[in-house]
């Protein structure tokens, strides 16, 4: 105790008013999560380092071996089979993502500039149907591009497909199905940044620029940025480690890193290698946010973007 | 007023106890009326649970996989604790056996065991039967659309070779050893191949074929048969019981279709009753068990899946369509069918190499 | 001129998204009343799948059990991750590093590692102490887990855009944090709490594999039956539950739109 002076002085208590403040708001939230979320996913961390059984159970000793089954290393020498399903998982992701901000940006425009009473109508209007089932939805999508349906007719007479083959299984069929799922996820945090943009810094840019793509650059896009990366976030990442869509609009012909990791804990029966295989997406995806990151500071987002 | 100043607080409290209850508790399980069954889906006749529901005046609650992946994963996640009796197939048998995940059987308590069949009293993926009791047994091989493939081959080349099949999109199943074993066979090495030269020659073709335009994707033996009458695919691997059931729910989609095991072999496989380790309820597994041993209860199975009874039994009562092919394969056909081989060690690590390859190129 | 060239063209976009928003579930509506059993050809108008369903008490009590989840762990997470949110806007210039980390990881963590670490952590837990066996408790811890930081994120990034002056003002004008919280930030965090919730609710009748893992023998959901049916070669009664499925979440957003309007009507 150095006396009741330090306590009593406004700068100790406003401290320490503080801080039963960040406890109260924060600490429930941290607490749950610390708790049903931290802890397994330590133990679950801690399986990567531990040897594969025969059957699939992860036991003593610890080893590194689920590391470099990763890798490539297996009983029989190098492959580039996990090299494969790695970069394949950062492609799919980066054209979908790019196509779902491409269709977000005017979406959560048009929806901003709408009359008052009709946004949150429309807003609902695009969230709806994700209220029901990423399984329902996608096999809604199968119906949709199998072989002999409008669709598919369409794109074989385009030559875009080979004859007979219908539209799904395919990429394409897994790209569609991302874009489709992940859409509102991108579209609401873009309207809440296009809802708070200054209209006036848009009025003068398009005084000052005239062209309405240098309007969209300098007035528009910083303004925005906060809710892009949000929405970036919200899309990217479930995007990277989706299984669901891949699995059966996919056919099982291109093997994601989300599908790799899900087989290891089941069919694949190798739950280091499967730990293993989640503690690379995890590295991946901070790898993806620091660049999001710096991006965000440089291109003029301040230190105030999302993380 | 202190009344209606306490009125909200009660009914929060209201709302909250029981919910706090759920959560602590989770589900109340392991009651003793209750027989938790992890089952294929649509593998069982309902009437047959009312009937033992009846008959034992218990609640049966059904759970379902949809591969012998997914029912180990959840077994070794805390499975082993919460059902009664799963069904895996011949091939898991042995692993689950292994990774003491399942318990022997009390056979003091399964009365109607001498109904099984001879053939499957001393099975070779449980020796003297002391884990599993079977439930079907049935075989995969390739459905085709007849329209497209007229002068079909009985033969994996509808599959594997281009020349059979240039212009129509067909399937490969989604469970390794199911489809390098069709591999193995179409290239001679037998459909129950092991060791590293055949896997290997037979992986090298999957990714030929994988990558011929044509090529639709891995599909499991029964969305196969969906995609098939959809036209989804033209030729997929797929099993005579659930081949059969489709034509019999959708005769008109399923009509130009045909099964066919190829003369080069194919799998027969047995789908078996076993007990987890740590059930909640053995005894009454036992009884559900030994109730589906008895003639007509077996019977009753078979001509819901149309699949062909292990039970000798139950012969008496099973339908016509059950004694003849595809369900019962001809004698021809029966001796070219083969158990998938039970992968241990090493030798499942090998395998598992080349079909993560196989899927991943 | 341009300026209405660009709103027609918006429009336009806007009609076209939402065809290919609808479209999937218009397809699994119209197959629902299919007369024949045939996934591939539309035969006629019936409602016998419809009568089917009556009878498939599993697929009713999974029905249940999915909004029960989604409707518990949305309100859960609003209230612990709204609160999150303020307090790392609150506090964001202290060193709250680890405060990030820590709401980013269910965000990073995939699906199924993410099921997989919850259903082993349950399990064990079960084992020592006999808590947590796996069920709709399980699965709502879980469901929560994963809504938090959503909630947490729309609500910071929503104070992060306001103009820091309107804090100043509020200070001025209410003197107890409680009255500002009511008067000030409930209200100013309307649009983000909504959507909040909305993305809650929504993530949680979305997911399967978290759900699939840490689901008990009795607290099947939905999506997991129907991936099990769909897995096993699809039954019309899917179409069917599907649709109801469909035009249950078309009410509640109905719904939630009239008593907006409401309420914004009175205020």
């Amino acid at each position: 105790m150095s006396g009741p002076g330090v306590l009593a002085a406004p700068g100790g208590r406003r401290a320490l008013g503080e801080t039963r403040h960040l406890l109260l708001t924060v600490a429930p939230g941290v607490l749950w999560l610390l708790i049903f979320l931290v802890l397994p996913g330590i133990y679950l961390m801690g399986v990567a380092f531990m040897t594969n059984g025969p059957y699939g159970q992860p036991q003593m000793p610890l080893t590194l071996d689920a590391f470099e089954r990763l890798a490539g290393y297996g009983i029989l020498g190098w492959s580039p089979a996990n090299l494969y399903t790695l970069l394949r998982s950062l492609a799919q992701t980066l054209i979908a993502t790019l196509l779902v901000v491409a269709i977000s940006y005017p979406l959560a425009y048009h929806i901003s500039t709408a009359k008052a009473r009709w946004r949150p109508v429309m807003l609902l209007a695009l969230v709806v149907p994700s209220w029901t089932n990423q399984v329902i939805r996608t096999f809604g999508w199968m119906n949709l591009l199998a072989p002999g349906t409008p669709l598919a007719g369409l794109a074989e007479s385009l030559n875009l497909i080979p004859s007979n083959m219908g539209l799904y299984p395919s990429n394409i069929a897994v790209t569609l199905g991302l874009v489709y799922n992940f859409l509102p996820f991108m579209v609401l945090p873009l309207y809440a940044a296009f809802e708070k943009l200054d209209i006036s810094q848009v009025e003068a840019a398009q005084d000052l620029y005239a062209s309405p793509l240098r309007t969209f650059r300098h007035a528009v896009f910083p303004q925005t940025l906060p809710g892009l990366l949000a929405g970036v976030v919200l899309v990217a990442i479930p995007a990277f480690g989706m299984y669901v869509v891949s699995e059966l609009l996919g056919g099982g012909k291109h093997m994601l890193l989300g599908n790799l990791v899900a087989r290891q804990f089941g069919g694949g029966a190798n739950w280091p290698l499967g730990a293993a295989g989640a503690i690379l997406m995890l590295l991946a995806t901070f790898a993806g946010l620091y660049v999001m990151r710096r991006l965000g500071r440089r291109l003029g987002g301040g230190d105030e973007v999302v993380i | 007023m202190p009344h209606s100043l306490y009125r909200p607080f009660r009914r929060s409290a209201r709302t909250a106890l029981p919910l706090l209850g759920l959560m602590l508790a989770g589900g109340a399980q392991a009651a003793d009326d209750k027989l938790y069954l992890f089952n294929w889906t649509e593998y069982m006749d309902p009437a047959i649970i009312d009937a033992f529901e009846e008959r034992y005046d218990v609640e049966v609650v059904q759970n379902y996989f949809n591969s012998q992946p997914e029912m180990l994963a959840k077994l070794n996640a805390g499975g082993v604790s919460q059902y009664d009796v799963i069904v895996p197939s011949n091939y898991y048998v042995p692993r689950l056996i292994e990774t003491g995940l399942v318990q022997p059987l009390d056979k003091t308590k399964l009365s109607h065991l001498g109904n099984v069949m001879d053939t499957f009293q001393d099975p070779g993926y449980d020796p003297g039967g002391d884990y599993s009791v079977p439930y079907q047994w049935g075989t995969t091989g390739i459905i085709y659309n007849t329209d497209t493939f007229p002068d079909a081959p009985k033969s994996w080349s509808l599959l594997f070779d281009a020349n059979e099949n240039p212009d129509y999109p067909f399937a490969v199943a989604g469970d390794g050893q199911v489809t390098m074993g069709g591999a193995c066979a179409y290239l001679g090495h037998g459909y129950d191949c092991t060791g590293l030269d055949a896997w290997r020659e037979a992986a090298k073709l999957l990714i030929e074929t994988k990558g011929r335009d044509t090529f639709s994707g891995f599909t499991d033996g029964t969305p196969a048969l969906q995609q098939l009458s959809r036209g989804v695919v033209h030729a997929a691997m797929s099993f005579n019981g659930d081949y059969l059931a489709f034509k019999d729910e959708d005769p008109e989609g399923f009509a130009n279709t045909a099964f066919m095991i190829p003369d080069e072999g194919a799998e027969m496989w047995v789908d078996t009753m076993m007990i987890p380790a740590e059930a909640p309820n053995s005894d009454l597994a036992h009884a559900f068990i030994d109730f589906l041993l008895e003639a007509e209860v077996g019977a009753q199975l078979s001509n819901y899946n149309y699949y062909a009874s292990p039970n000798a039994a139950a012969e008496p009562y099973l339908d016509e369509v059950l004694t003849q092919p595809p369900v019962q394969p001809s004698d021809d056909d029966m001796q070219r069918l083969r158990f998938i081989p039970s992968l241990s060690g090493d030798e499942l690590q090998v395998f598992q190499q080349l079909w993560s390859e196989v899927q991943a190129r | 001129m341009t300026r209405h060239g660009l709103h027609r063209g918006l429009r336009v976009f806007w009609w076209l998204t939402l065809l290919f928003l609808y479209l999937p579930l218009a397809v699994v509506v119209l197959y629902s009343f299919n007369a024949s059993n045939s996934a591939a050809h539309f035969t006629g108008v019936s409602l016998r799948w419809y009568y089917r369903l009556m009878g498939n008490e599993a697929l009713l009590a999974a029905l249940g059990n999915s909004l029960l989840l989604a409707v518990v762990s949305s309100l859960i997470a609003l209230l612990l991750g709204s609160l999150v949110g303020y307090g790392m806007f609150h506090h964001r210039w202290r060193r709250l590093g680890w405060l990030v980390v820590l709401i980013y990881l269910p965000l990073v963590l995939p699906d199924i590692v993410f099921g997989i670490a919850e259903m082993a952590f349950f399990v064990q837990v079960e084992r020592l102490t006999g808590w947590l066996s796996p069920g709709l408790g399980t699965m709502v811890i879980a469901h929560v887990s994963f809504q938090i930081p959503f909630v947490a994120l729309i609500v910071y990034s929503r104070l992060v855009g306001l103009d820091p002056s309107l804090f100043e003002a509020a200070k001025d004008l209410y003197a107890s944090p409680w009255q500002r919280a009511r008067h000030f930030l409930v209200p100013t965090l309307r649009p983000a709490l909504i959507s909040g919730a909305f993305l809650s609710f929504t993530l949680s009748l979305d997911d399967f594999v978290i759900s699939f893992f840490t689901a008990g023998p009795e607290s099947a959901t939905l999506p997991i039956y129907i991936w099990g049916a769909i897995r096993k070669g699809v039954s019309p009664e899917i179409n069917a539950i599907a649709t109801l499925m469909i035009a249950a979440v078309v009410l509640v957003a109905v719904a939630s739109l009239l008593l907006g309007r409401q309420r914004a009507g009175r205020g």
